[in-house]
């Protein structure tokens, strides 16, 4: 089990997230609505991974999560978007992240992806 | 190929006995001692080590036979009749599955081979790979880019059900053929389009909540994550019921205890004398 920071602009997808993964036995340590939010917090609360949504306001999730891999080129970082924004998976994985999770998503292949993320 | 074993099923009774895989058709030994040529195939199904074909007779009657037999049969059989039988087919690449529950499948690759689209199925068959799709397990479809060695090529997205997992393949082809694949498939999937006057019932809520039963809330967390008391989510879940966007998989009973449970319960907590 893990403890996670979830970083997505929308209230409704953290709160589902959140759910998800705490239903799986993971520890929600910390949200950011943004990705300079998701940054800090990342910094502050050193979590075992990051879910991280790609397109977002002020600092999108591609920036945000080299902006974590130059703090800790270890963090383990799951990109998480909407349909349709698939042609970001290359760039995301170039970046270093680990996994690449599409909404709509089903609980059980989350949780399974993280395990794996977590266990690699 | 030789005569090989299989289980062939007449009249509800299974009979161990021979088939015949041939180059134009196959030959299925007793109970049915007959010749069906690929041709004639219709449509084609295939769970487990079973497969059922659909054959239309000479007096454009339908007859069904069911075959029973190894993997290693099957999958000849199977190569065989996607590649001759009497459905649409074209030659295309295609990545099944792509996405699994949402989840990037990583090591997904672009494989070579045939889609036919039959009565009740698309096939896609390469040299390593058999996979059938119902139709009836269309979630969705549409025509998008994908990059392919640094160019974005146009391909169908396939989002399908599997044993109750959201699968999503991809099909690319050139963009005529893909086209008139792409209509095909829609026109056999038609069933499923959602009417403007359906999608007038779906506000934001339970579109929300919709959303939530497709990632596997239960009623209790879709009732806390959306701060909705049940009479407020009963009547959404009746919306999408009436909509046939969702099943009934389990009534849950609220109940209060009788005077008889009360006491019950009262004297089960007194302390042992």
């Amino acid at each position: 089990m893990g403890r996670i920071l979830i970083v997505d602009d929308t209230l409704f997808m953290r709160t589902l997230l959140k759910n998800i993964l705490s239903s799986g036995g993971h520890e929600i340590v910390g949200e950011a609505e943004d990705g300079d939010i998701g940054v800090n917090k990342y910094r502050e609360l050193k979590p075992d991974l990051v879910t991280m949504d790609v397109v977002m306001p002020k600092m999108n999730g591609i920036e945000a999560l080299k902006a974590i891999k130059s703090l800790d080129a270890n963090a383990k970082v799951i990109m998480c978007t909407a349909v349709g924004q698939e042609q970001m998976v290359k760039l995301a994985i170039k970046s270093g992240a680990r996994g690449y999770i599409v909404k709509p998503f089903q609980a059980p292949k989350v949780l399974e992806e993280i395990g794996n993320v977590l266990g690699a | 190929m030789a005569e090989v074993p299989a289980k062939l099923e007449k009249g509800g009774s299974w009979v161990t006995s021979r088939i015949d895989i041939g180059n134009d058709g196959i030959t299925l030994k007793d109970p049915w001692n007959t010749s069906v040529s690929y041709r004639s195939i219709v449509d084609y199904q295939k769970r487990g080590q079973m497969v059922t074909m659909i054959v239309t007779m000479p007096d454009k009657t339908e007859r069904t036979y069911k075959i029973a037999s190894v993997d290693k049969v099957l999958t000849i059989l199977t190569r065989k009749i996607i590649m001759a039988c009497n459905a649409y087919r074209i030659m295309a690449h295609f990545m099944s599955p792509a996405i699994r529950g949402g989840v990037l499948v990583t090591d997904a690759k672009w494989e070579k081979g045939a889609i036919a689209v039959l009565k009740t199925g698309i096939w896609f068959v390469s040299q390593e790979k058999q996979i059938s799709v119902p139709l009836k397990e269309v979630a969705s479809l549409e025509l998008t880019k994908r990059e392919l060695q640094k160019k974005k090529l146009d391909v169908i997205k396939i989002d399908h059900l599997e044993g109750g997992e959201v699968v999503t393949s991809f099909i690319l082809c050139p963009l005529s053929t893909l086209q008139v694949l792409y209509n095909f498939l829609r026109d056999a999937t038609k069933d499923m389009d959602m009417k403007g006057s359906e999608l007038d019932q779906l506000d934001a809520q339970t579109a929300q909540v919709a959303m939530l039963i497709y990632s596997g809330m239960d009623t209790k967390s879709i009732e806390n994550m959306l701060n909705l008391p049940p009479e407020e989510l009963n009547a959404v879940y009746e919306t999408l019921l009436k909509l046939k966007l969702v099943d009934v998989v389990m009534v849950r009973k609220e109940v209060q205890l009788t005077p008889k449970g009360v006491r019950y319960i009262t004297d089960a907590l007194k302390p042992p004398s």
